[in-house]
């Protein structure tokens, strides 16, 4: 009697502490990530381009997160670079981090576990300038042996998190809506 | 005569400040990016003494490292080499992180000064010049906490 209750014990333990290993196993994390912006209007073409981001996504519950330092973005001009940086714009001292916390919706349909690729839909809230908007996005997750790739193209809308410009130049160089294309390789652990 | 000579100074005066206004104009659109690794640097600290500082009072520290306008602190890190990558663009990422520290300084390099970061081992004790891009904080949907950005980073020998 008394050496089944051990038994069992150590049994438990050991489920316990499985599933603890398999948790933190299920959780990615990556550091390598590029972020594109970009914007067309007819007076210019602009590009800027970010490889600071850090992201995680857990493979069990579907979580998505990423963190994206605003003044990694680099562009061809350094007086672009400026006004992106002030206050009128993305105003990075005051919010030197963007985020995206969400998950992937249909997690039933993404075998981590199997090489290939599936398309998944990404739904959360993105934090730009300290304003907080969902969204709801489509991207692929790529599987091969050990790595996992997430690439994702969308658009954002300036004027939802507070970024307008009514007059001068940046109104008419800059697009009111920019394509954002981001692609982040993560690791099993 | 004399209105003739007038005319004379009004001409060359609206053409010079054409071109001086022009030149200026044009050296704002052309102006090229700053040179980091030619510029002072602002600070010279440890990895952990940065990644104190930001954890101890993040906002202040935006405060005194971030500059309004992207041109933020250059800094010369010195650190215990925990790791070497490289990003999508091919530049090679060190992580300067000491010994028992929840964070470091992830330091990215450039196409040109790539080759001194390649060339460092793992352990080792080094100098990173850098500009920040952002600090260190805990993330909590992240579960983690965020190392440091510093880029256009060369090895200080």
């Amino acid at each position: 009697m008394k050496t089944t209750k051990i038994l069992l014990t150590a049994l438990l333990t050991i489920a316990i502490s499985m599933t603890a290993f398999s948790q933190t196993g299920d959780r990615l994390v990556s550091s390598k990530a590029h972020i594109k912006f970009f914007s067309t209007t007819p007076a210019e073409d602009i590009e800027a381009n970010n490889y600071t981001s850090t992201s995680t996504i857990n493979t069990s519950n579907g979580n998505v997160v990423f963190s994206v330092p605003m003044q990694g973005f680099e562009f061809p001009k350094a007086l672009m670079q400026r006004h992106f940086n002030q206050a009128n714009f993305l105003d990075t001292k005051q919010f030197p981090n963007a985020r995206f916390v969400g998950k992937i919706a249909n997690l039933d349909q993404v075998d981590f576990s199997t090489n290939g690729t599936y398309n998944a839909q990404v739904e959360g809230e993105m934090t730009i300038k300290g304003v907080t908007k969902p969204i709801r996005e489509n991207g692929t997750i790529t599987i091969s042996g050990n790595s996992v790739e997430i690439n994702s193209k969308f658009n954002i809308t300036l004027a939802d998190y507070g970024i307008e410009f009514v007059k001068g130049k940046p109104a008419s160089n800059i697009a009111k809506t920019v394509e954002v294309t981001f692609i982040g390789e993560y690791q099993k652990q | 005569m004399k209105k003739k000579k007038l005319l004379k100074i009004a001409v060359i005066l609206a053409a010079a400040g054409l071109l001086i206004g022009g030149g200026v104009g044009l050296y704002m659109f052309f102006m090229p990016h700053r040179d980091v690794q030619k510029s002072p640097t602002d600070f010279a600290l440890t990895s952990s003494e940065l990644v104190a500082e930001y954890l101890n009072d993040f906002e202040q520290s935006n405060q005194k490292y971030l500059s309004q306008d992207g041109n933020s602190k250059i800094l010369e890190v010195t650190g215990t080499v925990a790791g070497i990558s490289e990003d999508y663009n091919g530049q090679k990422v060190v992580l300067l992180k000491d010994p028992g520290q929840v964070a470091g300084v992830s330091c990215t390099f450039m196409h040109e000064t790539n080759s001194n970061a390649t060339a460092l081992n793992i352990g080792q004790t080094v100098t990173i010049k850098g500009v920040i891009r952002s600090g260190v904080f805990y993330d909590p949907d992240l579960e983690m906490h965020l190392n440091a950005v510093i880029e256009k980073s060369d090895v200080i020998f």
